[in-house]
C-alpha cells in the first residue's frame, strides 16, 4: 500500500533533486576536460587504471547519448549499470510502499563471487599494455 | 531477477549494490569487505541467525559507505592541491 507522508515526499524531491544535479554537471562538462571532477584515487597515487577508471568520462558520455564511447571507456561499468538502476529502483519502491522485494541475483553466491572474481581479472586485464587488453583501457 | 514479497522469510537488505556502486564507480577496497558481508548475510539468516544476518547487512552498507567517505575526503584533498597548485589545472 503507498502510503503518502510528507517524509516520503520530502525524499523523493531530494533524490529528484540530486539525480537532476548529477545529471546536469555529466551531460554539460566533459571530465576529460575539466579538473574539478573527482580522479580516481587510486590512479591517481599509482598510475594504474582501476575497475571503476573511466566510469565518470562514461557517464558523460551516456548523459549525451553516446552509448558506444561510453562502453569504450568502461564496458563493465556500462554493463553494471542496468543492474545498478534495477536494485536502487527496488530500493526506493519498497521504501514508497512498505514492501520488501529484493534482488535475488544478490543472494546468490555464485553470482556475487563471479562477479568480483570478474572485477579481479578485468583489473588486472586493463593494465596490461598490449593489444587486446589495450581496449579494455578507459582511453579515447 | 525476479523477486518475492515473503515477509516470513525475506533476509534483510544485503546492500550488494552499495559494494558494486563502490567498485565500479569510485574503486576502493572497502568494497571488498562489503562484499564478503553481503554474501554472510543469506547464510546466516539461513540458519536462523536472524540478528547475526542483520548486523551483516548493516556492516555491509557501512563499509560501502565508509568508502564513499574516503573517497569524498580523497576529493577534498585534491581540491585543496589543486588550489595550492600541485595537481589539476584547466577548470
Amino acid at each position: 500500500m503507498l502510503e503518502v507522508t510528507s517524509k516520503k515526499i520530502i525524499t523523493l524531491t531530494l533524490i529528484a533533486a540530486v539525480l537532476g544535479g548529477i545529471f546536469f554537471v555529466f551531460h554539460s562538462y566533459n571530465p576529460s576536460h575539466h579538473s574539478f571532477f573527482l580522479p580516481c584515487p587510486f590512479k591517481y597515487t599509482t598510475g594504474y587504471h582501476c575497475p571503476g577508471c573511466g566510469s565518470q568520462r562514461a557517464i558523460h558520455q551516456l548523459a549525451q547519448g553516446d552509448v558506444t564511447t561510453a562502453f569504450g571507456l568502461n564496458p563493465l561499468m556500462v554493463l553494471s549499470l542496468p543492474l545498478i538502476i534495477y536494485a536502487f529502483g527496488l530500493k526506493l519502491y519498497n521504501y514508497l510502499f512498505s514492501t520488501q522485494l529484493r534482488v535475488h541475483l544478490f543472494y546468490n553466491p555464485f553470482f556475487i563471487y563471479g562477479y568480483f572474481g570478474i572485477v579481479a581479472i578485468y583489473w588486472i586485464a586493463r593494465n596490461i599494455p598490449m593489444y587486446p587488453f589495450t581496449v579494455l583501457a578507459p582511453t579515447g | 531477477m525476479e523477486t518475492s514479497n515473503n515477509q516470513a522469510g525475506t533476509p534483510p537488505d544485503n546492500n550488494l549494490v552499495w559494494a558494486i556502486v563502490c567498485t565500479v564507480l569510485c574503486c576502493l577496497p572497502l568494497g571488498i569487505v562489503a562484499i564478503i558481508k553481503s554474501t554472510k548475510v543469506k547464510e546466516l539468516w539461513a540458519q536462523g541467525d536472524h540478528v547475526g544476518a542483520q548486523k551483516a547487512a548493516d556492516d555491509a552498507k557501512k563499509f560501502s559507505l565508509w568508502g564513499a567517505g574516503l573517497g569524498l575526503v580523497f576529493f577534498v584533498l585534491y581540491i585543496i592541491l589543486m588550489a595550492v597548485g600541485f595537481a589539476g589545472g584547466n577548470f
